[in-house]
């Protein structure tokens, strides 16, 4: 499943242009924009955070996130989609992660972009490692769920 | 006779903490034909003793798509173990 080709969906090692990403999914159709820009707390379960280190598996990642803006397009009546997602070490108050979506009306904006991010800190191959004054953890995660049968062999059709 | 089963080599991939348990972040192995993700896991984890407590709380890939552990791996094939995500 491709991404529509005027959504845009990248991995970065740079601070996150959120003002040119914003801008681009403006459209003169739309009547709204729905943002998410997720950026790095000063604490963690009442530890002070020192700054945060983002790895991921780049490639299925990518695909990842591509998935899930071409999945929008299908449930939700919306206009263009900007995910980005960065990676490598980030200090307080840095976007880790921004996603805008545009639509001509905000319910359909909203219900996009409360789903993007939902869905990508569930299933995209991205991991955050918290660094403290006393040490450093991989952050509580959540697994993905797997299809039961190989994917590669398993096309069910149904029977009729 | 039974017919010899070919051996297939597979790329593997290590993240998050399993990276740091088993020192490195990529490895090529020689695997008899027929071989599943699974029994690809217990090699490493017999190399690697502390990788076996995680897993239950790791998921499996086969290039790029979630993949289950009984997963037949064929020669060229991108394995990774993902421990739970966390991005956002």
């Amino acid at each position: 499943m491709a991404a529509s080709s005027t959504d845009i969906t990248l991995l970065v090692h740079k601070p996150i242009d959120r003002d040119t990403l914003g801008a681009y999914v403006r459209g003169d159709g739309d009547g709204a924009i729905v943002i998410f820009d997720g950026f790095v707390r000063d604490h963690s379960k009442n530890r002070r955070t020192l700054y945060l280190e983002y790895e991921a598996y780049e490639h299925m990642a990518l695909a990842k996130i591509q998935e899930i803006a071409a999945h929008l397009h299908i449930q939700f009546p919306i206009h263009r989609v900007a995910m980005v997602h960065r990676l490598g070490r980030l200090e307080i108050g840095e976007t880790s992660v921004y996603i805008a979506v545009s639509a001509a009306h905000r319910a359909a904006a909203f219900d996009a972009c409360r789903y993007a991010i939902d869905t990508l800190k569930r299933t995209v191959p991205i991991w955050k490692k918290e660094y403290f004054e006393d040490g450093s953890v991989w952050a509580d995660g959540e697994l993905p769920t797997v299809p039961s049968a190989p994917s590669a062999t398993s096309t069910v059709k149904p029977a009729s | 006779m039974p017919s010899v089963s070919q051996s297939i080599r597979v790329k593997v991939l290590f993240f998050g903490r399993l990276k740091e348990i088993a020192g490195l972040t990529q490895d090529s192995l020689d695997l008899p034909g027929e071989a599943d993700i699974e029994s690809l896991f217990t090699h490493y984890a017999s190399r690697y003793p502390d990788l076996l407590q995680y897993r239950s709380s790791l998921v499996a890939s086969c290039n790029q798509e979630f993949a289950p552990w009984n997963t037949i791996l064929h020669a060229g094939d991108e394995v990774a173990f993902l421990p739970p995500v966390s991005g956002g």
